[in-house]
């Protein structure tokens, strides 16, 4: 028996009824990943004494004959943007390295609350700045499905130690694509639920009006759970909203959802895996008794240039305050010898320096679109697309207009690719997120299902993504629930 | 045209120092990408409202409520240099 293995209702159920107590399954698992994480790299620190003592708390409880709430001695790895007090948070750069946060961000607060254990924090691109985990000042993760492969990313590590049975579940960060991108390529559920629906407050911001906290699981009904623990609205986050959520279970109910597959989604450039992929899960989708439906998207072919001009004008601006004065000092910098100050000095170095290549090159990107003279043909025009790509959404949904209730695309155009394929050429990077910017684009909710259950071994995962309706987790999470029971 | 000037210029607006054997590169990569945005040209967004977050919600207010969540020892402690209280900055001039 591996409760490491278990989701998380058969967890709450056997430590319930004490088949196995918490901190076994913690120590369990401690083991298990410094005998396997020297080849995946998910992790960067371990909480080890801390998860450990939780553990033990929650024994406790259980032997004094407590109640325990469904999350208490769950066993979760976060990505390493994410406060948690007294832990360290890289957000995978070198200009965070020495960073030991002092609060809690409030997903993690709501999580100790809920007595869930943080085994550690994982590998991420540098400020979820990627799509393969290799822009890690900190070295690349590998897939725990092929070693020469990407996990993914931005959140690749939490994706991977789920993947790698590290851990019971994760949390991960989602501007373009970084939840749902690696959690495809690593065989896992992975979901970006509604901006607005989770606090960033304590996640290191990317891109405020994009970025959105959420799970990596094993199943749908497991991110579910996650989700539900995390959700709300949160005073130190305003653009968090107060809105009702509950779980969907009805197949009557959720039957009824009608399916939309975009055109502009199922176009030349996928891969034949993924073809494959996408073909079997609408198949098993059909025998269930859903009903589908074309629709057009027709501005999904500029979300890219808007993604890009956006995500890094906001970039630019939230890593302003990586200055080298706050959170870590480089030693000995003083006045050079030209006309630079000493705090000029500072600054360039500092973030000359200790940026690395993808960020630098976003602040830049940043810069330009947003500087005088050009901001009117980049960043307003971009806004104004933006707009249009969330009508195409809308029009697509609109119930009056015979519009479906969910729409089903791929997750990326190909299985995971192989390290190094892509690191020269950011732009070829950046289409590996092709199928997933639009949804943070217009603020939807979105998850990536894997087609089948994929074993450590066996042949690369395939994902398919399922988009909602604003604030409708429920449906995506509902069909995806009744599609893991085949 | 993206030039060496342009890229120099960027870089210290954004308080970067380049190193010198990625200034090609760089150039290049931006290039490609900028390139690459001339295909929004096409798109008539005459009279489209621009969408300028992500969220519609508008006029967040809250009580303006003294709620002390972090001790001030603690928020003092995470930055680099302290004495006394106070938080010590290198000097600038």
């Amino acid at each position: 028996m591996h409760p490491g293995n278990f989701t998380i209702k058969k967890f709450h159920e056997g430590l319930k009824n004490k088949e196995f107590k918490a901190s076994e399954v913690v120590q369990d698992l401690f083991g298990k990943i410094k005998n396997g994480d020297g080849k995946i790299h998910s992790f960067l620190t371990l909480l080890e004494s801390d998860a450990v003592k939780q553990a033990e708390k929650i024994d406790g409880d259980l032997a004094a004959g407590k109640e325990i709430g469904i999350l208490a001695g769950v066993p979760l790895a976060i990505k390493d943007n994410i406060l948690i007090e007294g832990s360290r948070a890289t957000a995978g750069s070198r200009i965070l390295e020495n960073y030991v946060s002092n609060y809690d961000a409030t997903i993690a607060r709501k999580l100790k609350k809920e007595g869930a254990i943080f085994l550690g924090k994982t590998n991420l691109d540098e400020f979820a700045m990627g799509s393969s985990t290799e822009n890690s000042a900190f070295g690349a993760t590998r897939n725990p499905h092929d070693l020469k492969r990407v996990p993914g990313g931005s959140s690749g590590g939490s994706a991977a130690a789920v993947a790698a049975g590290f851990a019971l579940g994760a949390f991960g960060s989602d501007t373009g694509g970084s939840i749902r991108q690696p959690a495809a390529f690593c065989g896992v559920v992975g979901f970006k639920p509604t901006y607005g629906r989770v606090s960033r407050f304590g996640l290191v911001a990317m891109a405020s009006s994009l970025d959105q906290i959420g799970p990596l699981a094993k199943t749908v009904e497991d991110a579910e759970i996650l989700f539900d623990a995390v959700r709300g609205e949160d005073p130190f986050d305003a653009t968090s909203v107060k809105k009702d959520f509950s779980p969907e279970n009805d197949f009557g109910k959720i039957k009824n959802l009608k399916i939309g597959l975009p055109k502009e989604y199922f176009v030349n450039g996928l891969s034949d895996e993924v073809k494959n992929g996408l073909d079997e899960a609408i198949a098993k989708l059909k025998s269930l008794g859903f009903k589908f439906k074309e629709i057009s998207l027709p501005h999904t072919k500029y979300a890219l240039s808007c993604y890009y001009i956006i995500m890094p004008a906001e970039v630019s601006a939230n890593l302003a305050r990586f200055d080298g004065i706050r959170y870590d000092r480089m030693k000995n910098i003083s006045k050079s010898e030209d006309e630079r100050t000493a705090l000029w000095e500072i600054y360039f170095k500092n973030r000359g320096e200790r940026f690395g290549a993808e960020a630098r090159r976003r602040i830049l990107l940043g810069t330009f679109v947003l500087s005088a003279g050009y901001y009117d043909a980049y960043y307003a025009k971009a806004q104004k697309a933006r707009r249009l790509i969330q009508n195409d959404f809308m029009n697509a949904f609109n119930s009056l207009a015979g519009g479906v209730d969910v729409i089903l695309t791929p997750v990326t155009p190909t299985a995971a690719f192989k390290i190094g394929e892509k690191t020269d050429d950011p732009f070829a990077m950046y289409l590996s997120d092709i199928f997933t910017i639009s949804v943070n684009l217009a603020g939807l909710p979105g998850i990536s299902i894997p087609v089948r259950k994929y074993k450590i071994g066996g042949e690369l995962p395939v994902g398919f993504q399922l988009i909602g309706k604003h604030f409708r987790e429920a449906d995506i999470l509902g069909i995806g629930k009744e599609y893991e029971k085949i | 045209m993206f030039i060496k000037k342009d890229l120099e210029k960027l870089a210290e607006l954004a308080r970067l120092d380049l190193k010198a054997n990625e200034e090609e590169k760089l150039l290049g990569d931006l290039t490609k990408i900028l390139n690459h945005f001339e295909e929004l040209k096409e798109v008539d967004t005459e009279s489209v409202a621009p969408m300028t977050g992500g969220t519609e919600a508008e006029n967040v207010l809250r009580e303006d409520d003294e709620n002390l969540t972090l001790d001030k020892n603690k928020a003092i402690e995470v930055f680099p240099e302290n004495s006394g209280g106070f938080l010590k900055v290198p000097p600038v001039f």
